[in-house]
């Protein structure tokens, strides 16, 4: 007996780094199965709870508690690509000035804004306000026994709090990702001319020339990706909440990382396959 | 609960919804002050800063390589693109260096250092809080600004600092690796073009970059979690509003000292 204890002694660090790497498989699975019952309870979210995702879609966009007092997630997303752009009309135009193409700042506005710069801010946007506050509420609910509460009246709490959570978050991400654009653009524009004083016209013809609506439809598609990849990782850290007050604080920050990794990986992953090939340029103007 | 509050809410709008974002912004920068004449108060907390650092440094370390590497190769590939299409490849490198060095060093470690370090901060001084822990150490005469906040901050501007410098590292690899053995650019012209744009102001301005990312990243977290209150509900709504928050401050510093180091002489 004491001998087999003994082995197990020295068997214990095995022991442990399997159990740990069991336990992240584990994880792994465990997500795949909630994010495929979340999407099969799509639609009995649209069938029974249609109310409930237009309540969740006025929720998200103006936000809720200290968030809506500062204009929700539509004034902070807007507010995050004003000042990419600030920064593109910043550093651009001085950059480029560098080497004498500063006339290039609209070019490098419709380029790089629509290909990484809005869809990636306006994901990390929607992570933080949306998704961060899905995982709190979801979480508290969890701590609450709200959930079980749920389940006990027959209610299928996956479909009734995630399913119409990812829906109404990918509603509310296609008017706010025109907002988030509109705001890169018109910030790059006003820093560019009206700061640094260059001719509007100028500004313009290089914009326009080089401004892809097939890019544009791409952007739009990452961003959507990403709302629903954001949406589901957020929503599993907040049903799956445990440890009390500080394990829903815990849970936030863990999602706010897994997050903004997923996200950067689908907007690379987007952008390598569809401009992998050629840069679709239209270069002759 | 609710029917109580909105029992007492009254028809007019009162005075309390428009001073009460003014307040705790004031709030919060009183609590920054306290936290700056604390850090240089005898006898200082290392006990408490070294786990901090720690800390932060252990939880940070993984998300900003998982978040560094796909994102200056994303950034880079972008630019090469371009770079091939007017003929001018040789140049990726001078991309890459200004690209990490000046926006996707700092960016990258403000996302993590806020978005990993800071809510963590938040939901551990938040959990206390709820359990009347900051209240039992002011009664025994403990602050725990002096003894909480300041070491954190201090601990976040270090890891922050240090962060930055490893995702340039980190980013400069990746896309040398991307742009060589992806993108066929030529090694050397890649490593002679680093330096064409980028010099050591530039690199200097990336690490004030990060040390002003990582002290307002822990600010509000501090400010959040002392100040936390309502339930495991309120922990979250605090943790959420840190990361919204310090994402807000955290762009508005990038442009202003981009702008300032761009405009200013050189």
């Amino acid at each position: 007996m004491s001998a087999h204890d003994a082995e197990h002694q020295r068997l214990a660090w095995l022991v442990d780094a399997t159990s740990g790497v069991a336990n992240g498989w584990n994880h792994v699975g465990a997500q795949v199965k909630f994010y495929s019952e979340t999407v099969t309870e799509m639609r009995t979210a649209f069938g029974r709870y249609g109310k409930e995702i237009i309540r969740l879609v006025a929720q998200m966009s103006l936000g809720t508690g200290a968030l809506a007092v500062i204009g929700g997630t539509v004034v902070i997303v807007g507010f995050l690509t004003l000042s990419t752009g600030a920064v593109i009309a910043v550093q651009g135009y001085n950059q480029l000035s560098g080497i004498g193409v500063e006339a290039m700042t609209g070019f490098v506005s419709a380029y790089v804004n629509v290909r990484i710069i809005s869809p990636a801010v306006a994901g990390v946007g929607l992570a933080a306000t949306i998704g961060a506050g899905a995982t709190a509420q979801l979480g508290a609910m969890r701590i609450a026994e709200e959930i079980d509460a749920l389940e006990v009246m027959a209610v299928r709490s996956v479909a009734y709090l995630v399913s119409t959570r990812v829906v109404a978050g990918v509603i509310v991400v296609i008017p706010l990702y025109c907002i988030a654009v509109v705001c890169a653009f018109q910030a790059a524009r006003f820093g560019t001319t009206g700061i640094y004083g260059q001719s509007t016209g100028v500004y313009d013809h290089y914009f326009r020339t080089f401004l892809n609506s097939t890019d544009l439809l791409w952007s739009f598609f990452t961003v959507i990706t990403g709302a629903v990849a954001v949406m589901l990782v957020h929503t599993y850290y907040g049903y799956n909440a445990s440890g009390g007050p500080a394990g829903v604080g815990r849970a936030v920050g863990h999602s706010v990382r897994t997050s903004l990794i997923v996200l950067t990986l689908i907007v690379l992953a987007i952008s390598l396959s569809v401009h992998g090939q050629s840069g679709h340029f239209n270069l002759s103007g | 609960m609710s029917a109580n509050q909105a029992g007492k809410k009254p028809a007019v709008i009162s005075s309390e919804s428009v001073t009460k974002p003014l307040r705790s912004l004031g709030e919060f920068f009183a609590m920054s002050l306290d936290t700056f004449v604390a850090m240089f108060k005898l006898p200082f907390p290392w006990r408490e800063f070294l786990l901090q650092t720690w800390f932060v440094a252990r939880v940070s370390i993984v998300p900003t390589l998982l978040l560094a590497i796909p994102f200056t190769v994303l950034v880079v590939f972008t630019m090469n693109i371009l770079l091939v299409e007017f003929g001018a490849a040789d140049f990726s490198g001078t991309g890459a260096a200004t690209a990490s060095v000046t926006q996707i060093g700092p960016v990258v470690t403000v996302l993590v250092v806020a978005g990993t370090g800071a809510t963590a901060m938040c939901a551990d001084l938040g959990a206390r809080a709820i359990h009347d822990e900051l209240d039992a150490l002011r009664v025994l005469g403990i602050d725990p600004v002096r003894r909480l906040a300041a070491p954190r901050v201090l601990a976040a501007t270090v890891v922050a600092v240090s962060l930055v410098s490893l995702v340039t590292l980190v980013g400069m690899a990746g896309s040398f690796f991307f742009s060589v053995f992806v993108q066929h650019v030529t090694p050397g012209a890649f490593a002679g073009g680093m330096t064409l744009l980028t010099h050591l102001p530039d690199l200097i301005l990336g690490l004030v970059k990060g040390a002003l990312f990582g002290m307002a990243a822990a600010l509000i977290a501090c400010y959040k979690g002392i100040s936390v209150g309502g339930g495991p509900q309120g922990v979250g709504n605090a943790v959420n509003e840190t990361v919204v928050y310090s994402f807000i401050a955290l762009f508005v510093i990038n442009i202003v000292a981009t702008a300032v180091y761009y405009t200013g002489p050189q």
